[in-house]
């Protein structure tokens, strides 16, 4: 039972989470049918599933909010702000309920009433506005129905120069609606009049007009025509195209009657509902349900057979058996296509994480009393799974200081020319073995000087260094520094943007800020698409091997040795260009006998290409990325380690890392501690 | 294996693995060994405290190696037949990780009732008393009981409460 109580509390919060995305989408349209249904259906589920676990608070919460969204479902009855306010606000009373299955809290018992008695006030509302459309009956008060209207036009009708067609449509534009075309039946076939007109219309229209206003579309023809108007129902009768379909071509040109199309079309609802129930459950049986933990076992065990696999094909190429090499090359093969395979498997879009920050700016915005508009592009996107968790804070925090510092009060904005409006802007995209995050608002910017200044007073740079722009606005990720002059609730505690820098950089990521006072900042998170394997290139000093990611890989040059030796203050030239360079050999305290010649590996890092000087480059390579253990946490210039095809282990470099930490160990020569 | 224990059993009996560092006996409770391997080829990893040898190849993963004589503050001594990794589980700060101590030779697994083992006198031990649990007498020997989590976790001193200079060193790099 446990198990089944913790199963439901996972598809509990998914639900949820989507019944905010239908909610905040419903926000902009309310009028959308669509929305409201999806809603409505989500609730359902809910309470059903609620109901079946003993989550008595959920399903009394869900049971009157669904009843309200039946009604403005079926009856047409108005999505206001107040519903809609109230709805939200359920939501995130439903999402505290889920960790608690009976209300012990006092204050949880508090806002479930309060809650509770909104909803039924709410309700109340709708049901005394429903039993005024009832009497206000015939005038039909704005609200929706299904019509049957026969219309007959007198055969002669055409002869005043009416066309019956345009009737027809005239009426169609009422609403939603559907004609049938008939024959009329007072046809005599012997004696047929070239200008006479022997159809008849049946139609079937649901709408929110008035049957009087239906009846004005035939003001001139009235007199002379049949014209019958029915109301069918109340709900649309409409909604499903195939049954209109099926209708339409069963009666070709004969009559149906208003009974029969009553029949025909509530009857097939209900064929429909089953067809669609059978539709929903395929796509159930497509999508299959997997926990994490066996994900993770299962790129375990890929991981280890892409481990084998590389011994496979070393022994393959040793030995001299031709079959042997065929089979490796096959190993291979679908070893790759299964590690492709596993890993697309535990990508998710970044669509996931929106939702939670669209919510996050609707409500941030109304309370900082600024209107600001979120817009995500790119959501389809997909990251590792690990990386969008652990991507939740860091964003967080990057958007909450946009609509904090960033963008300015309606007024301000509309005094500098901008629109009152702000936008905050999240878009994501594929570079090459990275994905790229950008969250961008149109505010104020950062301001350069500002920066610089508090910078100083911290004690984080000396008034005396120079700096460009760019450097200076990355400042800002520096442990203790916080702009705003006055704390917030929001932000400004100090303790913002180093940790949002170390929790990307958690994740083999890298952040960096671009701002133009007046105009706005934008923040690019650089991510690896995924944590566990990467391309890599295998390379030599002295006995031991190591793996330089190629995706921070610029160039390689080989050097002799003794030019490095010779080499002032470890600058060398390459291509023309003076290039600093680290010497792994001494770096790394490898006592063997140094190569004649080395290679440079040029790196691209933010200050610039800087060489690694390695002894002997062995080619590229998949890495498996094992971590290092806790003892090496402190070692952050090897990202971790891969087994080879041989056994041995080699460590991989962090490349940005490890010349970081060398610049710093050299007094800094190359300023990295200023970024 | 020795059965040290033959007399009446009146308390529990744990059981410990021995083993063996500069003519000194240890021993830690097996329930937290998950196996003893042979040394193997061990990775270096460069600009890493001294007591860190290295990293192993664990079936598939990698396994970080700590040196337990330097760990100790015993001077180094180079490998021989009889040494060998003891691969364990610890926990620090509530993590549990799994490290392999190189020591000299693994002697036998012991049994030891619980009231056998001494409260170790924490005046006048050459050893840092926090990483001994307690001591016992076997055959005119005497066996330190470590307490691993505390022994191991590298933000400890040395266990030799005897700072020597090149001791001295491995604790600045350790921290």
């Amino acid at each position: 039972m446990e198990n089944l109580i913790s199963v439901f509390v996972s598809e509990a919060n998914e639900l949820l989470e989507d019944l905010e995305k239908a909610l905040l989408q419903l926000e902009k349209d309310k009028q959308n049918k669509v929305g409201i249904s999806e809603v409505f259906r989500i609730m359902h589920s809910l309470k059903g599933a609620a109901n079946m676990f003993g989550f008595e608070a959920i399903n009394q919460l869900t049971h009157d909010l669904e009843t309200i969204y039946q009604a403005i479902r079926d009856n047409g009855v108005n999505l206001n702000q107040e519903i809609f306010n109230v709805t939200l606000k359920c939501l995130d009373h439903l999402k505290d309920l889920l960790n608690n299955r009976v209300i012990q809290d006092g204050s949880l018992q508090k806002t479930h009433d309060e809650l509770l008695a909104d909803i039924h006030r709410l309700s109340n509302h709708i049901k005394s506005a429903q039993v005024e459309t009832v009497t206000t009956g015939l005038t039909n008060g704005g609200s929706y129905a299904s019509y049957y209207i026969l219309f007959k036009p007198n055969p002669k009708v055409l002869l005043n120069g009416t066309n019956t067609l345009y009737l027809v449509d005239e009426l169609l534009s009422l609403g939603q609606g559907v004609s049938l075309p008939h024959f009329s039946e007072s046809i005599a076939w012997s004696q047929l009049e070239a200008d006479h007109s022997y159809t008849d219309f049946e139609v079937i229209l649901y709408t929110d007009k008035s049957e009087q206003d239906i009846l004005e579309v035939f003001m001139f023809v009235e007199a002379e025509s049949v014209i019958e108007i029915a109301k069918l129902s109340d709900s649309n009768l409409l909604g499903e195209q195939k049954k209109v379909e099926h209708l339409k071509s069963a009666h070709q040109f004969k009559k149906v009657g208003k009974e029969h199309i009553l029949s025909t079309l509530s009857a097939a609802e209900s064929k429909t509902v089953a067809v669609t129930t059978d539709l929903q459950r395929t796509k159930s049986a497509a999508n299959v349900r997997v926990s994490s933990e066996r994900l993770d076992e299962l790129m375990n065990l890929v991981s280890e057979l892409v481990t084998t696999q590389a011994s496979l094909s070393m022994l393959a190429e040793r030995g001299t058996s031709p079959e042997l090499t065929a089979v490796a090359e096959t190993v291979e093969k679908i070893t790759r296509r299964l590690r492709d395979n596993a890993f697309t498997m535990s990508l998710v879009p970044v669509e996931n994480l929106v939702v939670r920050f669209q919510r996050l700016v609707r409500d941030l915005s109304k309370d900082l009393g600024k209107e600001i508009e979120f817009k995500a592009e790119g959501t389809e996107t997909e990251i590792d799974k690990s990386i969008i968790e652990k991507l939740v804070d860091p964003l967080m925090h990057l958007i909450r200081n946009g609509l904090d510092h960033g963008i300015e009060s309606p007024n301000e904005r509309l005094k500098k020319g901008k629109p009152s409006k702000g936008t905050i802007l999240f878009k994501s995209y594929y570079s090459g073995a990275n994905v790229i995050i950008e969250v961008k608002d149109d505010g104020a910017g950062i301001n350069v000087e500002k920066v610089r200044a508090k910078a100083i007073s911290k004690g984080l740079i000396s008034p005396d260094v120079e700096l460009s722009e760019k450097e200076i606005t990355n400042l800002i990720f520096l442990p203790g520094f916080s702009t705003s002059d006055k704390i917030t609730g929001v932000s400004g505690r100090g303790v913002g943007m180093d940790v949002v820098r170390r929790n990307i950089a958690d994740i083999r990521g890298d952040v960096e800020v671009f701002s133009k006072i007046g105009e706005g900042s934008t923040f690019v998170i650089t991510l690896p698409l995924t944590l566990s394997i990467i391309d890599g290139l295998l390379v030599k000093v002295g006995n031991a091997d190591y793996i330089i990611p190629l995706s921070l890989i610029r160039k390689c040059y080989e050097v002799s040795t003794n030019e490095l030796a010779s080499a002032y203050n470890h600058w060398i030239t390459l291509d023309g260009d003076r290039t600093p360079y680290f010497y792994l050999r001494n770096r790394f305290k490898v006592k063997t006998e140094a190569p004649q010649h080395s290679q440079a590996i040029q790196i691209f890092s933010h200050w610039g290409n800087i060489c690694l000087i390695v002894d002997r480059i062995v080619g590229d390579y998949q890495a498996v990325l094992k971590p290092l253990g806790r003892p090496y946490r402190e070692q952050e210039e090897f990202s971790g380690a891969t087994i080879l095809g041989d056994g041995t282990v080699a460590l991989v470099i962090d490349p940005i890392k490890l010349i970081g930490k060398l610049s710093r160990e050299d007094g800094d020569k190359l300023g990295v501690s200023k970024n | 294996m020795v059965k040290t224990n033959k007399t009446e059993n009146t308390g529990a009996l744990k059981s410990f693995l021995s083993f063996r560092m500069m003519d000194e006996l240890f021993a830690i409770d097996v329930l937290k060994v998950i196996e003893i391997l042979e040394l193997s080829k061990i990775t270096k990893v460069p600009r890493s405290p001294e007591f860190l040898l290295g990293i192993v190849n664990l079936r598939g993963n990698v396994l970080p190696v700590i040196d337990a004589r330097i760990k100790f503050g015993m001077p180094r001594k180079e490998a021989t037949i009889d040494s060998c990794i003891i691969v364990m589980n610890i926990e620090i700060d509530n993590e549990l990780v799994t490290l392999g101590a190189l020591v000299d030779s693994v002697s036998e697994v012991l049994e030891i009732q619980s009231e056998m083992i001494q409260k170790s006198p924490s005046m006048g031990s050459r050893y840092n008393s926090a990483f001994i649990e307690g001591l016992v007498k076997i055959n005119e020997d005497f066996v330190m009981i470590l307490n691993i989590g505390k022994a191991f976790s590298q933000e400890e001193a040395g266990l030799l409460s005897l700072v020597t200079e090149s001791q001295e060193e491995t604790q600045v790099q350790s921290i």
